[in-house]
């Protein structure tokens, strides 16, 4: 009776209409299919077992099919005959079979068989229902232990579509899974809404607002990496991840998911070699210049102290270094003693470290220059466009418009007028000048060279002549730390005009007055001139001398 | 004509030590300023040997300083208090440089011991030797170690400032160095003066005040 039932119920109606002719009874086949030893080997060697259990087999839903329902094509004068390519290829034609009974609109008829009826690229029926021992898929998912019952579904090739159009790949491989620092974890630690009981369907607007949403999960646990990422530049360019607020508009800044992965996680090593280097995905220029640099050169041999890009802008707390100390700190975090080896051959080499860029000397090929920075004499601390702006009563637009006037860049008089104008503003703050050397574009600093390499001629910079010198930049940083820079005229830091406001700014030989060497050669022409002169007089007037000398002898001998 | 000792030995040590370290500064510090123009040396080299006789010279002026107070004749170098008469001298003896000496008149002034310098010779060394010689020592200090005396450089009015004021300095002393050496021929012969920083002893007219 139970199965005369089971057969209504399961038989598809096609199945039942249609009732193939018996080629030859189930007997036949197993002959050979009852053999644990049988199997089939493919075009690339792959073997699969061809092993059917007679018992299992009548057991299930399928129980009273014959072998040549499912398997039509095969005959006794045929079989075996068929030859695949590969063991896909084999499953791929045996799922199909399948479709024969199971109808598009029957499958269409549930959610999770609906997503399946018009993918080419969908899980075969065979993954969830097995081949010969076909069971429901309830049946014996409620038996899986742990994550397995999420991976039943989640390892295979499944994805979803998003409203923008973009495909959502929920496919997970189970031995990333295993190798993941998260390995130990369950599936819903991370995933806390899903359950057994409860799969809700979230729709995502794109791929990025589901990496930005994803990655607030992590937060739970690493609270103070999290803490880090928060006052970095990376978060601030992108959005707040609690609040999974936009507050930039930069998609691209990353999130934990970008460098980490999703099911991926990696332990700490693997972004400590140059191919797990995550930022390289972004900023992939600046990679290879560091690859072709000292320490990339150092790494890729198996330096494994040698930096990489964490070493000095560090991992989650990564902030704008321009302008700053950070970089050198770092460089002097590893080169102990670099102080006094530079104060061994180097004058004032204090001065030079705090005012040089270390990539100013150590990339000796790169681009350099001189960055200005608006700053307090008081406490040393640099202005930010936000004050300049509050001070001078003026908008970013006007700002800009003013220290850009005509893209030709800030004269002299300007310079310094910006100056008198804060000074003047009620500020209380001594405004002023500091001028530092840097190399003039980022991916330069990142080209550090051998220590021989390094510039070490005093006369690279020493001379009225040098270029770096006549490229100067107002560099005015933003609250948060990014800098804004306006280029400013070759002949501003020889101009008497700006003299008074980039008074904290001298550098011998380089930055001297024009008009101050014009006046020293007047000074020292007129000393130069005097004997000249004095000379030419008394050689004129010598006849004079002669005739009064003549005439006290004629009085002398005349006493 | 008589022979007085003019120049004890420690005032002329002090000099002829002045003089050499005046010119070594003076052709390093071109060479530091106008690199482009001056390559006598690499620049390290010209800087090494300028902070070398700049402590020379400050080791000297302590030198000079020392015997001219202990001995209590800094008074040479100091203007009197009778300001008009002081400025007579100097009109009278800037119209010698000016007329008499070209018409063959003789001095007004008669160095002694206590009274070497005319008016004129007196300003001007009261000039380098008290205000412009200490303001290019202390700068050229500054300069040496611009972060060890960041403080003194900010109070002095920033490092451009420091940097002008030894400058200006050093072209002042430079022209007067033309000025000085002339002077010196313009003694009985043109040597005069020059061997008498040598042995000590200058000609002069007698009978000079």
């Amino acid at each position: 009776m139970w199965c005369i039932i089971s057969l209504i119920l399961a038989i598809p109606a096609s199945a039942g209409a249609k009732k193939l002719p018996l080629f030859e009874n189930a007997g036949a086949c197993m002959g050979c299919h009852s053999s644990r030893e049988a199997d089939k080997v493919f075009k690339d060697k792959e073997r699969i077992s061809v092993f059917v259990s007679e018992n299992d087999f009548k057991n299930t839903v399928h129980g009273a099919l014959n072998c040549t329902d499912c398997h039509p094509k095969v005959s006794l004068e045929t079989h075996p005959g068929r030859v695949f390519e590969s063991k896909s290829a084999f499953l791929k034609d045996a799922s199909g079979i399948c479709r024969t009974c199971h109808t598009d609109s029957q499958l269409k008829a549930k959610p999770n068989h609906a997503y399946m009826a018009e993918k080419r690229d969908a899980p075969l029926c065979i993954e969830c229902h097995g081949a010969h021992n076909v069971r429901r898929v309830a049946e014996w998912k409620a038996s899986l232990q742990g994550n397995e019952y999420c991976l039943t579904c989640h390892h295979q090739n499944i994805s979803k579509t998003l409203r923008s159009g973009e495909r959502l790949s929920l496919w997970i491989d189970p031995s990333y899974l295993a190798s993941s620092v998260h390995n130990k974890h369950a599936c819903n630690d991370c995933h806390s809404e899903f359950t057994r009981d409860s799969h809700p369907i979230k729709i995502f607007p794109n791929i990025r607002e589901h990496s930005i949403s994803v990655s607030d999960v992590c937060r739970r646990c690493h609270a103070d990496k999290y803490t880090l990422l928060k006052g970095s530049t990376h978060y601030n360019l992108s959005f707040q991840v609690g609040e999974t607020l936009i507050t930039k508009g930069n998609w691209k800044a990353p999130v934990c998911t970008d460098c980490h992965g999703f099911h991926t996680v990696g332990p700490k090593i693997t972004y400590e070699i140059l191919s797990g280097v995550p930022c390289r995905k972004c900023h992939e220029d600046i990679f290879k210049i560091y690859a072709k640099s000292v320490h990339g050169m150092a790494k890729a041999n198996g330096v494994h102290r040698a930096p990489l890009c964490s070493s000095c802008h560090f991992a989650h707390e990564i902030k704008f270094t321009a302008m700053t100390d950070k970089i050198k700190s770092a460089c002097l975090g590893c080169h102990k003693g670099v102080e006094g080896l530079h104060k061994k051959w180097l004058p004032n080499a204090e001065l030079h470290l705090s005012v040089v860029a270390c990539a100013a000397c150590h990339a000796p090929t790169s681009e350099k220059g001189i960055f200005l920075q608006l700053i307090d004499q008081k406490t040393g601390k640099p202005f930010t466009q936000e004050q300049i702006m509050q001070l001078l009563g003026t908008s970013y637009e006007e700002l800009s418009e003013r220290l850009n006037a005509h893209g030709q860049g800030i004269d002299s008089y300007e310079l310094s007028y910006i100056v008198k104008q804060l000074n003047e503003r009620g500020s209380g703050a001594k405004v002023t000048y500091l001028g530092r050397m840097d190399v003039n574009r980022y991916s330069d600093a990142h080209q550090l060279s051998l220590k021989k390499n390094a510039v070490r001629e005093c006369e690279s910079c020493h001379k009225s002549d040098s270029k770096f010198f006549k490229r100067v930049t107002l560099a005015i940083i933003k609250g948060d730390g990014a800098l804004t820079r306006y280029s400013a005229k070759p002949d501003v830091l020889r101009s008497i005009v700006s003299a008074f406001s980039l008074k904290q700014f001298y550098v011998l030989g380089s930055t001297r007055l024009t008009v101050v060497d014009w006046a020293g050669i007047f000074v020292v022409c007129c000393g130069l001139l005097f004997p000249i002169a004095h000379i030419t007089l008394r050689v004129l007037t010598m006849p004079a001398r002669k005739a009064k000398k003549l005439e006290e002898l004629r009085k002398g001998e005349k006493r | 004509m008589k022979k007085i000792y003019l120049h004890p030995l420690p005032v002329r040590i002090w000099h002829w030590v002045n003089a050499v370290s005046f010119i070594v500064l003076i052709i390093t510090g071109l060479q530091i300023r106008y690199r482009e123009v001056l390559t006598l040396t690499k620049f390290k080299t010209a800087v090494d040997i300028h902070n070398f006789f700049g402590f020379l010279l400050i080791a000297d002026f302590f030198l000079w300083l020392a015997f001219y107070v202990f001995t209590g004749k800094i008074k040479l170098y100091i203007p009197p208090l009778n300001l008009k008469k002081f400025f007579m001298g100097c009109v009278r003896q800037a119209r010698y440089y000016g007329y008499g000496l070209l018409m063959g008149e003789n001095s007004p002034h008669h160095a002694t011991p206590d009274n070497k310098f005319n008016p004129l010779q007196q300003t001007a060394y009261f000039m380098i030797m008290l205000i412009l010689l200490p303001f290019q020592l202390i700068t050229g200090v500054l300069l040496w170690d611009i972060k060890m005396f960041a403080d003194w450089i900010g109070l002095l009015g920033g490092i451009k400032v420091v940097d002008f004021i030894h400058v200006v300095v050093f072209f002042f002393l430079t022209a007067f160095l033309f000025v000085h050496v002339y002077l010196t021929t313009l003694g009985i012969t043109p040597l005069e003066h020059i061997k008498a920083m040598f042995t000590g002893y200058d000609e002069v007219e007698e009978g000079g005040n």
